[in-house]
């Protein structure tokens, strides 16, 4: 939920200063990691943008799946072998190079 | 009336990340350690801190986050420590604008460490950057030993695992090997502590640890 709060306060201030009288649908990128489940968050964006310039407004999540790369080997592995472990060498220099994402990718906007 | 298309990339979280950024920096002047304790109701969050404040020579103060009631922060301080009590009327995790609010109300001058214990929640406390230099996630052996693996992003987060209550391992059924097994996968360099608060064991370790990191922050 507010995860959803940051998002509208994100929309508003980019509806203000750009003078759009609504927003007709957001398209949000949403890492694996960040434990957000779609339907919930969709419902709560439902209920939040009520009275707001995104009122009905379409959210769609595009999930980014979580990927690991190792600096000792340079392996690269994903979320069926989660963990900060490299499967390969056994390596624990390891970066997560995708799966916290939480960005507001792109807009549908009505002009004025 | 134009409907267009407006590419944004932009994080959402943005905003808070600030807020943590100026605590961070606040606190480095002041070499003040902050350390968020994150665990689910009953885990033993307030327990650990009873059993650490006043008792390892650290000046320590408290900012309790609940969603309701300053029972835990009445605990805090019959231990003597100042403490402050945000309450977030339903909000399941602290974030750092209140945070950022709450902390010039401490003694800053006075105090080597600050200790955040979060809402009682396994999920959303990790997400947000409160300004802290470790996250320690707190599980309880009754709890049983898939929580790492069910919430990993709080178990990759953090600095330190604390598993409290391993009094009870003889009679709760608890995979030992499996718990740590999976916490070395996700996060092979966080430190790794059984905890028995009422038998007293691990509470040496666990001052050492915080010791540690506070002459970390002081000479880095």
């Amino acid at each position: 939920m507010s995860l959803v709060s940051a998002i509208l306060e994100s929309l508003e201030k980019m509806v203000d200063e750009n003078g759009w009288s609504s927003v007709k649908s957001v398209t949000l990128k949403v890492g694996a990691m960040r434990q957000v489940i779609p339907d919930v968050m969709k419902f709560a964006f439902d209920v939040s943008v009520k009275g707001t310039p995104m009122e009905g407004a379409e959210l769609a999540i595009i999930s980014v799946p979580i990927k690991f790369s190792c600096r000792g080997c340079g392996a690269r592995w994903g979320e069926e072998e989660l963990g900060y472990l490299c499967p390969f060498c056994g390596g624990t220099n390891v970066d997560m190079d995708q799966g916290m994402e939480l960005e507001l990718e792109s807009l549908e906007v009505q002009e004025r | 009336m134009t409907t267009k298309k407006v590419e944004v990339q932009q994080a959402v979280m943005a905003a808070d990340l600030s807020y943590a950024q100026k605590i961070k920096d606040r606190l480095k002047e002041k070499g003040i350690l902050m350390v968020n304790l994150i665990g689910s109701p009953g885990s033993g969050k307030t327990t650990l801190l009873e059993k650490t404040l006043g008792k390892d020579g650290l000046r320590a103060a408290v900012i309790e986050g609940d969603v309701a009631t300053d029972r835990d922060a009445k605990r805090i301080e019959a231990t003597g420590v100042p403490s402050i009590q945000i309450n977030t009327n339903g909000g399941c995790h602290l974030e750092a604008n209140w945070v950022d609010s709450t902390i010039d109300k401490l003694p800053l001058d006075e105090l080597d460490i600050i200790f955040v214990e979060n809402v009682g929640n396994l999920v959303c406390p990790a997400e947000f950057d409160i300004g802290e230099d470790h996250k320690v996630a707190i599980s309880s052996v009754p709890e049983g030993p898939d929580k790492p693996l069910k919430y990993p992003l709080l178990f990759t987060e953090a600095s330190a695992v604390v598993l409290t209550k391993t009094d009870l391992l003889p009679y709760v059924p608890f995979d030992l090997d499996l718990y740590w097994g999976d916490v070395g996968k996700l996060n092979p360099k966080a430190k790794r502590l059984d905890m028995s608060c009422v038998k007293g064991e691990g509470l040496e370790e666990w001052s050492r640890i915080l010791r540690g990191w506070l002459e970390e922050k002081r000479n880095g």
